[in-house]
């Protein structure tokens, strides 16, 4: 997946949802079966698999077969366009708020 | 979790200004104030006032008025296009507070992204709301 073709808006609405952000994050550096992820969390397998295929399905969690296993990881780069809003707004502001100071000495009372 | 290394949070910045909240409310809400810094506008600070902005030549953002509590505390909802067409909201909150020497401490608070995507999503808004900042990712 290219960084062109990724749905910026979908993973914001993929990690919307509490345990699926949770089930995200304990893939980030450790790969999982669903039934690794499901213990220790109190949500089902079917659950589990469903957030697994909202993360998979805008490339946040990516899926490797080996055997009758499937186990899953964390893609944390396909973030990189919410750190890049993120970013952009705390050099956006500061300068905008030096521009607001000069407007404040401009002003008449 | 050792991969997880930043904790992001709502973008808060702090000022000391030497004009008065009176003051530094106009610059905040009057259109022709608020151009010189932000963009232009057509801002008004009545709750619900929608409005365009325009900070960036061609990258118009679509502003609703959240709150409006005169000298203390301007809101409005931040929804901006990203790169396909989808639509993020976030929130910019103004909090202005008088300084005992007769200025103002302002503070800014950008926070709370989510995303109402095309079509349908809108109408569940609040079921996508997302706290960006609370998320942590491998640096």
């Amino acid at each position: 997946m290219t960084l062109e073709s990724f749905d910026h808006t979908g993973v914001f609405r993929a990690l919307a949802d509490p345990t699926r952000r949770a089930v995200f994050e304990r893939l980030v550096g450790a790969e999982m079966t669903v039934s690794d992820l499901t213990t220790g969390f109190s949500v089902s397998q079917p659950a589990i698999s469903q957030h697994l295929a909202a993360l998979r399905g805008v490339g946040l969690v990516s899926e490797r077969r080996a055997g009758r296993f499937a186990y899953y990881k964390a893609e944390p780069e396909a973030l990189a366009p919410l750190v890049d809003w993120i970013d952009k707004y705390r050099a956006f502001w500061p300068e905008r708020i030096e521009r607001l100071k000069d407007v404040l000495k401009g002003m008449d009372r | 979790m050792s991969d997880l290394a930043d904790t992001v949070e709502d973008i808060v910045l702090d000022y000391d200004l030497d004009e008065a909240p009176e003051k530094v409310w106009r610059a905040l809400t009057q259109p022709e104030l608020v151009a010189a810094w932000l963009g232009p506008n057509d801002i008004a600070p009545e709750v619900g006032h929608r409005f365009a902005l325009e900070p960036t030549p061609d990258k118009p953002v679509d502003c609703e008025i959240l709150e409006a509590d005169p000298e203390r505390r301007l809101s409005w909802r931040w929804r901006e296009a990203d790169e396909r067409g989808g639509m993020v909201d976030s929130t910019i909150t103004f909090e202005v507070t008088p300084t005992p020497l007769g200025g103002s401490h302002l503070r800014l608070v950008h926070s709370g992204v989510r995303a109402a995507g095309a079509g349908s999503v809108l109408g569940a808004a609040n079921d996508n709301t997302l706290m960006l900042w609370s998320l942590k990712w491998a640096a």
